[in-house]
């Protein structure tokens, strides 16, 4: 595996405590290789953190993004190659 | 992915179209046409077919009439939908409505097919949903993600006469259906193995074919990717591999034929997979968007006869040596029950149009038509069965059709998508909205908010899972922007006016709160507080719905849309439902409500929006109406 660059890691911290808001579960209780839906977020609920992640850092997503990266861990990557590549 | 529904180009304005006036049908002498100086041809194809098929319905209160009210409460008493009433939609060709113009069928507009269907809910749920409207439920899914080959035999087999049976939902799961377990799996040579239940299915004993969401990814990564659906022909299933599990009784559509499937190793070809594999959930909600928007507006017709029974009842039942309608609660219950028809009217209008016009935004509006309209419809008809008192319970003669639809409202309701889905579909999306768009958003082209008149093609892929825009809030901003304006500054509109700002004050609070949900809230758990703000939301677009109506009414001219007296009674409706302190000018206006309600049922129109002619004799008055 690949290790965690500085920015990936800051997506991941930012996702856990976003995650945790949504659970209302504490951060460390958080795995960022658990799938959302395995956490309870339904499919719906999902849909809501593209928005977030566009007001948070200016990238311009599909509504789908969480379902295509359905862990932290999948989704912080995907979000510095999406960084790097402009708009996606 | 060939999903547009037909190449019409937009024709715009209805009063611009090329054609003159002229008469729609053969009754058309008793048929108002709103605005309708010059009509495009996709709106007077809309209402020629509307009026045969109120035609073809024929007297209500005819003995012998398969689609009369005693005919149809046999039917339901038995548990069946009539044979007669079945093969003379066949021959009426309804499934036509539910296929795309360009596979053969008349399907190009959602307004319409709403419009088109309301007559058959004015008679009979049981019929729409049973006969009819399953098959579209189901179709939409082909049309939205199929391919060339599935579209055209799903085209054949409506247009024959055949059914589609739609198995989305599982009992245990609700419309938590990513958690559905009926599974697919890879049979290793390009087709899938079924296995599981699907329960409560409409017509699942008698669909020729079935669309199926079903569970296609391996077990234990379950997610938005993990299912699909799939397009199966039943005849061509191994018969030891699946059967038809027994009938279901329900309170409510009893004719419906509610039933569900058991599947063993049950092998199916690959090209049964609709659109890609792990697409399911996808497609689902896509498909959702146009069959949550639609559905609300045929099931309208259902509380349409609700009233006229009422109506019935009163004009013609003596109490204390005066009619029932002398009673001023009377007055105000039908009253009030006709304005809250036009208020959800007006939001199935928008919705439905939306679908073309603002296809990136249905996702919320779909989910708020469906939420509010059966609620509201619901609670009308739960004041008028006081009007009716002990009539509200007899099965049968005069007024037994009341009690029928007041079954039947909550299940077509429930059918497809319950208010907690709606609602949590609603829910995740005001904050950003809130956000976003509440201040500074695009209002809606007027084009949105007209009773007929052309639309833009129907993109499929043009629908979005969550909105970007909220363009029916910022109409009602706009109207009110309008109404504070030199250009309708007349006296006579300002009750309008106090009651537009009193919306937009509660848009306001709505704001706020929504700004300050946490983030817990997005999720299914959200709290009581947050299903309120969808509850309010859904009603602050009701009202911008009517009160844009009443001004694209204006423009035109019309007579009774026109006026401001319904669109004051609407706005004040809005408030009511909202619990917001009544602005002094705030008015019901139920006389003059009353006596549009009296007008439309001695003449024989229908309580809504488009004021279309019904079929059956003129209503004489009956001895006790001739009062005073």
């Amino acid at each position: 595996m690949p290790a965690v660059t500085p920015l990936e890691a800051e997506y991941r911290d930012w996702l856990v405590t976003r995650l945790s808001g949504y659970l209302r579960r504490p951060e460390n209780d958080i795995n960022v290789c658990i799938p959302f839906s395995e956490y309870g977020m339904d499919s719906v609920a999902a849909l809501s953190l593209f928005g977030d992640i566009e007001d948070a850092f200016g990238l311009y997503l599909e509504p789908t993004v969480a379902w295509d990266y359905p862990t932290i861990e999948a989704l912080a990557r995907f979000l510095v190659r999406a960084g790097s590549d402009g708009a996606l | 992915m060939l999903s547009r529904l037909n190449d019409t180009p937009c024709s715009g304005d209805p009063a611009e179209g090329p054609h003159g006036a002229g008469t729609t049908h053969g009754q058309a002498g008793a048929t108002p046409d709103h605005g309708g100086v010059g009509l495009d041809a996709g709106e007077r194809q809309i209402r020629e077919r509307v009026a045969a098929f109120e035609e073809l319905l024929g007297d209500p209160h005819e003995a012998g009439n398969p689609f009369g009210n005693a005919a149809l409460l046999e039917a339901d008493e038995r548990g069946e939908l009539s044979v007669e009433a079945e093969r003379a939609l066949a021959a009426f060709r309804l499934n036509d409505e539910f296929v795309p113009r360009e596979l053969g069928g008349n399907l190009d507009r959602i307004d319409g097919l709403a419009r088109v269907l309301r007559p058959l809910f004015r008679r009979d749920a049981s019929l729409g949903l049973g006969y009819g409207v399953t098959s579209f439920l189901a179709a939409i899914a082909v049309w939205a993600a199929g391919d060339e080959a599935q579209r055209g035999r799903t085209a054949d087999l409506l247009r024959g006469g055949g059914r589609l049976a739609i198995a989305y939902h599982e009992l245990a799961h609700g419309n938590d259906f990513v958690r559905n377990e009926f599974s697919a799996r890879p049979d290793g040579s390009g087709g899938y193995l079924l296995d599981g239940r699907k329960d409560v299915i409409n017509n699942a004993g008698r669909a020729e074919g079935l669309v199926l969401f079903c569970l296609t990814a391996p077990p234990g990564q379950r997610g938005p990717r993990s299912h699909s659906v799939l397009l199966v022909d039943t005849a061509g299933l191994p018969e030891d591999a699946w059967r038809v599990t027994d009938r279901y009784r329900t309170v409510g559509v009893r004719g419906c034929q509610v039933a569900g499937f058991s599947f063993e190793r049950c092998r199916v070809p690959a090209d049964a997979l609709v659109g890609r594999q792990g697409g399911g959930v996808e497609t689902a909600l896509r498909s959702f968007q146009i069959t949550r928007s639609v559905v609300p507006g045929m099931v309208l017709g259902g509380a349409d006869t609700a009233l006229r029974t009422v109506v019935r009842f009163a004009t013609s039942r003596e109490l204390y040596r005066r009619s029932v309608l002398d009673i001023p609660h009377a007055q105000a219950t039908v009253a009030s029950a006709f304005t809250d028809l036009l208020v959800c009217d007006s939001i199935c209008l928008a919705a439905t149009r939306a679908v073309h016009l603002l296809p990136e935004q249905t996702s919320v509006y779909a989910a708020a038509v469906k939420y509010l309209v059966p609620k509201l419809l619901q609670d009308a008809c739960y004041n008028l069965s006081i009007v009716l008192g002990a009539n509200f319970y007899v099965r049968d003669g005069d007024y037994g059709v009341f009690q029928k639809h007041v079954r039947d409202l909550p299940m077509v309701s429930l059918g497809h998508a319950g208010s907690a889905a709606c609602q949590a579909t609603i829910i995740p999306q005001l904050p950003r909205l809130a956000r976003r768009s509440w201040t500074q958003g695009t209002p809606a082209p007027e084009a949105l908010f007209r009773t007929g008149g052309g639309l833009p093609a129907l993109d499929t892929d043009r629908l979005v899972l969550a909105a970007e825009d909220d363009a029916l809030v910022a109409s009602l901003l706009a109207a009110a922007d309008r109404l504070e304006g030199p250009r309708e500054a007349g006296a006579e509109l300002a009750p309008v006016r106090a009651l537009v700002r009193a919306l937009v004050a509660e848009l306001t609070r709505v704001r706020e709160e929504c700004l300050a949900l946490g983030p817990h809230d997005r999720t299914a758990m959200a709290s009581p507080h947050a299903y309120a703000l969808a509850d309010r939301y859904t009603l602050l677009l009701a009202g911008s719905a009517c009160v844009n109506v009443w001004l694209a009414q204006r423009q035109d001219g019309g007579d009774f849309l026109a006026d401001p007296r319904w669109v004051v009674a609407a706005l004040t409706r809005v408030c009511r439902h909202l619990g917001l302190p009544l602005p002094e000018e705030a008015d019901e206006h139920s006389e003059w409500m009353l006596a549009e309600v009296l007008g439309r049922y001695h003449e024989g129109r229908s309580f809504d929006l488009y004021d279309t002619h019904l079929a059956g004799p003129l209503v004489d008055d009956e001895p006790a109406a001739a009062r005073h």
